[in-house]
């Protein structure tokens, strides 16, 4: 956590009040920050994603928890490399929300085949291990290694789309994945993908906001909030 | 020099080869090219355009009295709910906590927090989810000397049946010295296990070292505010 943003999260909220105050705010603004207000009112956390300032806020009850930097906002899409139409733009602020997580089906499931009595301990003069017990035992198998380039669906209609690399962009290289691309549609392998808005960070950020990304989490897209 | 039809013949084959072999080539190359041309119009490589942050929407209104007024009640809804004097906020992939008072941070922790797994009971397919909740919580209570009534799936993970009995259940040595209860039976409390800080190994709670736990405990009153993520 960025102690720093967790010591300054009243500034935003200064900040907007002071132009509230000063200046009659865009209707645009105005409507971002009620979309805030309506999310601060509940307990759970949600996301600020700030296109302007290129960073995504983990926020509760107006608060900055954490912010992630991102290297690049992209809406990528899967196009032909002639006649190319893109995707229609989203309409800001909005929310979105996860209708999709890339975290709901990476769970690990533990699954005793059969129960069995638990053996009685008569002896107290002997001492046992704390093997078993209190939300504390040890877990006998490694984490599974959290991705880095993940997509969740989002209630928009578009993806989300995480990643610590965004596709190649030069003429050559979107040459050669079109190439690719073929190859693999002409053997039946291909994948279809509907537009993603693409959010470009570092793969240890892509990793830790993963969790975050669960079905229900509600991302708040303005500028400047 | 008198030369033999033969000679002269394989010296005209020898002179063409480099033209054939040039032809080859051209033609491989074309086939390449053609093969590669036709995979490219087929192929739908993916293709980045910037995303507009131009605000498109708003609140249906061009009065600047209406709208300052609205901004303002905004922003009056966000202040009255935003966490204010000691608050703890718990950074659940990082497995990190920290105790703030007044903007300031005083205590910085390193904590253990849910696996994330999930435990099926085989016997009628209930399962239990061990996340670490999201979001903000209280300290409902405060207690020293915690007991533990271990809950069924404490012991459906090592493979044993429930008891019967419910002094079975009790286990006073699990929690640590201290324990916060944060609402829907999650705790911020000590560990048996301290050199497990910093992993995802609880089924939900958050486990502290001693000396963090005491510091938390005794700065963090029954209505403080829990942030988790």
């Amino acid at each position: 956590m960025r102690l720093s943003a967790l010591a300054c999260i009243s500034i935003s909220l200064a900040a907007a009040g002071a132009k509230a105050g000063a200046i009659a705010p865009e209707p645009a603004r105005v409507a971002a920050l009620q979309m805030e207000a309506s999310l601060a009112k509940k307990p759970d956390v949600y996301l600020l994603l700030d296109p302007e300032r290129r960073v995504l806020e983990i926020k509760a009850r107006g608060a900055v928890l954490d912010t992630v930097p991102l290297a690049g906002i992209e809406v990528i899409s899967q196009q032909p490399i002639m006649g190319r139409r893109l995707p229609s733009h989203a309409p800001i602020p909005a929310i979105w929300t996860v209708e999709q997580g890339a975290g709901d089906s990476d769970r690990e499931i533990i699954a005793p085949t059969k129960l069995v009595p638990e053996p009685k301990n008569d002896d107290d003069d002997t001492e046992d291990e704390p093997t078993t017990s209190a939300g504390p035992t040890p877990t006998p198998t490694p984490t599974p290694v959290t991705p880095s380039s993940y997509r969740s669906r989002l209630d928009s209609g578009w993806d989300l789309w995480v990643t610590d690399q965004l596709p190649p962009q030069t003429r050559w290289q979107t040459l050669l994945a079109a190439v690719r691309d073929g190859w693999r549609r002409l053997h039946g392998r291909a994948q279809n993908y509907i537009p993603a808005i693409t959010l470009a960070m570092t793969d240890a950020d892509a990793q830790r906001i993963h969790h975050l990304l669960r079905t229900g989490m509600p991302i708040l897209v303005a500028d400047e909030m | 020099m008198i030369v033999a039809p033969h000679d002269e013949f394989a010296q005209s084959r020898r002179s063409r080869w480099p033209l054939a072999l040039a032809l080859l080539v051209a033609a491989l190359l074309l086939v390449t090219a053609g093969a590669a041309a036709v995979l490219a119009r087929l192929g739908r490589p993916f293709i980045a355009s910037p995303f507009n942050a131009t605000p498109s929407v708003g609140v249906d209104s061009d009065n600047p009295a209406y709208l300052t007024k609205l901004a303002g009640q905004a922003v009056r809804e966000i202040e009255k709910v935003h966490p204010k004097g000691t608050y703890i906020v718990v950074d659940s992939y990082r497995n990190q906590l920290h105790l703030i008072q007044d903007g300031k941070v005083i205590r910085s922790a390193v904590c253990s927090t849910g696996t994330g797994r999930v435990l099926r009971d085989p016997r009628n397919g209930k399962e239990w989810v061990f996340d670490t909740p999201m979001g903000e919580r209280v300290v409902e209570r405060k207690v020293t000397h915690p007991v533990w009534a271990k809950p069924d799936w404490a012991f459906i993970e090592d493979g044993y049946l429930p008891p019967k009995d419910s002094s079975e259940r009790f286990d006073n040595e699990s929690l640590g010295n201290y324990a916060l209860y944060i609402g829907d039976g999650y705790i911020i409390h000590g560990t048996l296990f301290q050199s497990l800080l910093g992993r995802r190994v609880t089924h939900g709670c958050v486990r502290l070292g001693d000396a963090d736990l005491e510091f938390v405990y005794h700065h963090a009153p029954i209505g403080t505010r829990v942030y988790l993520y």
